[in-house]
């Protein structure tokens, strides 16, 4: 009995981490397609990958997404998970689920909402259009982040500052957000992967001249599956793998995802 | 709005700001300005869209007509198409159960450093784009694909298996998403059972499969129902990886809500499969509400 469940486990497991291994292993292979365990070792498809402009374009404005995103999410996030900490007005928990609401929607439905909407209003710059799409999808992840942040803070370093003598802006900006940059940077970087990964809402809304990564590989994996396509998968999977470890340096794996 | 009632605690935090409101609107107005435009706004035009009745030539012809419900709840390929999609959630969600188990249980089992590790790399597939994990499902179910492959290099099969663009790998590629998240869901409840009920269990002479059957799985239920709602709706209203791996074959309303909008050009018929897979996902919402009202 614990022998069978054991091995299930085993199983689930490989079935979890296999397909990723395979496309590592996969984006070495000298065939043009993708074998496992891979023919031979070349880094043929890295080379095409560098020279494919569309790609590193994409990447680019993945990039320039993602960190714009993130400066926009946590000025209306922050602010707002202030604005809800302090205040406990009537309606305020009513007000946070609505704030909280983008995570729940279904990412095609935020899509296709604003694909009309953007159509209907005329709007021309598919830029301007995809940042506000990503930061409704990344602000609650703020307001989640930042809020535990907040009531974890002992409102008496407040008061005492305030005491002190100092004034409201000068308390939050030499105060309160310093005792909170944990939760800060762990809600940046929150916002920057969401947005850097963000694909759905990005599929509707991206034009042929912008291209977020995903979409672009998207699009691509319709026409052909080559190894290139592994090549660029792998160098996301080390990239995301990047920022964990870099998470789990600054913070602590368990306490920046909320498990163990 | 006035000041509710707060407790003690808060009074004493919230004394010096409750007084000027403005100063709490300020804090919350470009979250509100923000919401109200990218937010309610789209989400009401989409509703409203759903009213309006279709124009081969003007896109959509305002007005107010039900019309497009009707078409929708009666007409036997949309019919088939939201109860496929139902389906589809259902299915992956119990292969979801009976797959994160026996991982969650072991974990759950685990030394602090195994516990870990295993941890890890359950939720590893998360930091993964979407996309990409789709791609590496082609890559191994394709006809030419690695799976294939390897049962012709051993001489199991002479043609490949359809494995690809169809429901089963559909299915796979949806359960390879959602199957951190239950696993995830499982550990939570299993790490809080008492341990001495299942020293209890034994010591009365129950066998090990008993004591997981009788004691551990009912004590499990509430992870499973948490897991389950999540997943349901994650995948009812999931797009890239039926798209992806189900090629033209496979349709769910989120990939019709995409044909409507794009290529088969259709918004008001488009917004009422939008309305309909909102309404199923504020059921599953309203049932975890229910379920979970006490905690």
């Amino acid at each position: 009995m614990d022998k069978t469940l054991d091995l299930i486990a085993w199983l689930v497991i490989i079935f979890l981490i296999g397909p990723l291994v395979v496309i590592i292993g996969g984006s070495f292979t000298e065939t043009p397609y993708v074998a496992f365990p891979p023919t031979g070792f070349t880094l043929d498809w890295y080379y095409q990958l560098a020279h494919r402009i569309d790609f590193l374009h994409s990447f680019v404005l993945s990039l320039a997404l993602a960190v714009s995103c993130s400066l926009v999410a946590m000025l209306i996030g922050v602010s707002a998970a202030l604005g809800l900490h302090r205040y406990a007005l009537k309606g305020s928990s009513l007000y946070k689920t609505f704030l909280m609401s983008p995570l729940v929607l279904p990412t095609v439905v935020t899509g296709v909402a604003l694909l009309q909407f953007y159509y209907l209003i005329r709007l021309d710059t598919s830029l301007l259009g995809l940042l506000a799409a990503h930061v409704l999808i990344t602000v609650p992840y703020v307001l989640r982040t930042v809020g535990a942040g907040l009531v974890g803070l002992d409102p008496a370093i407040e008061e005492a500052a305030a005491s002190l003598g100092s004034g409201e802006l000068r308390t939050l900006l030499r105060v309160t957000l310093p005792a909170i940059a944990p939760s800060i940077m762990a809600a940046v970087i929150f916002v920057f992967i969401t947005s850097f990964d963000q694909t759905t809402v990005s599929i509707f809304l991206a034009d042929v001249d912008l291209k977020p990564l995903p979409v672009l590989i998207f699009n691509y994996i319709d026409l052909a599956v080559d190894p290139m396509i592994a090549a660029v998968s792998t160098l996301l999977i080390i990239f995301a793998f990047g920022i964990i470890a870099l998470l789990q340096r600054l913070l602590g794996l368990d306490k920046a995802m909320g498990v163990g | 709005m006035g000041v509710g009632v707060l407790s003690l605690s808060q009074q004493t935090r919230a004394r010096k700001s409750v007084g000027p409101r403005w100063r709490f609107l300020a804090y919350l107005a470009p979250a509100s300005v923000f919401y109200i435009i990218f937010l309610l706004v789209p989400y009401g035009l989409i509703l409203e869209m759903s009213f309006f009745s279709y124009s081969s030539t003007k896109l959509y012809l305002p007005g107010f007509t039900l019309q497009n419900y009707v078409d929708v709840l009666t007409d036997t390929f949309y019919v088939a198409l939201i109860a496929r999609s139902i389906g589809l959630g259902i299915l992956v969600t119990a292969v979801c159960i009976v797959l994160g188990f026996p991982l969650a249980l072991k974990i759950a089992r685990s030394g602090p450093t195994m516990k870990s590790a295993l941890i890890a790399v359950t939720l590893s597939p998360l930091l993964i784009n979407l996309v990409v994990r789709s791609y590496a499902w082609i890559v191994l179910l394709g006809d030419t694909g690695v799976v294939n492959n390897w049962l012709k290099a051993i001489g199991l099969i002479d043609a490949p298996l359809p494995l690809s663009g169809n429901t089963f790998s559909v299915v796979v590629g949806l359960v390879h998403i959602s199957l951190p998240l239950m696993t995830l869901s499982l550990i939570g409840v299993l790490e809080r059972i008492d341990k001495s009920l299942v020293d209890a269990a034994e010591s009365l002479g129950a066998s090990r499969a008993r004591v997981l059957w009788k004691v551990i799985l009912p004590l499990t239920v509430p992870g499973i129902a948490a897991g389950s709602l999540l997943v349901f709706s994650l995948v009812v209203s999931a797009f890239v990886t039926p798209v992806l791996l189900g090629g033209s074959r496979v349709s769910t309303i989120s990939t019709v809500i995409y044909e409507k909008f794009t290529s088969s050009v259709n918004w008001p018929v488009g917004a009422t499969l939008v309305m309909v897979l909102l309404v199923i996902n504020f059921a599953v919402m309203a049932i975890h509400a229910r379920v979970f009202k006490d905690q």
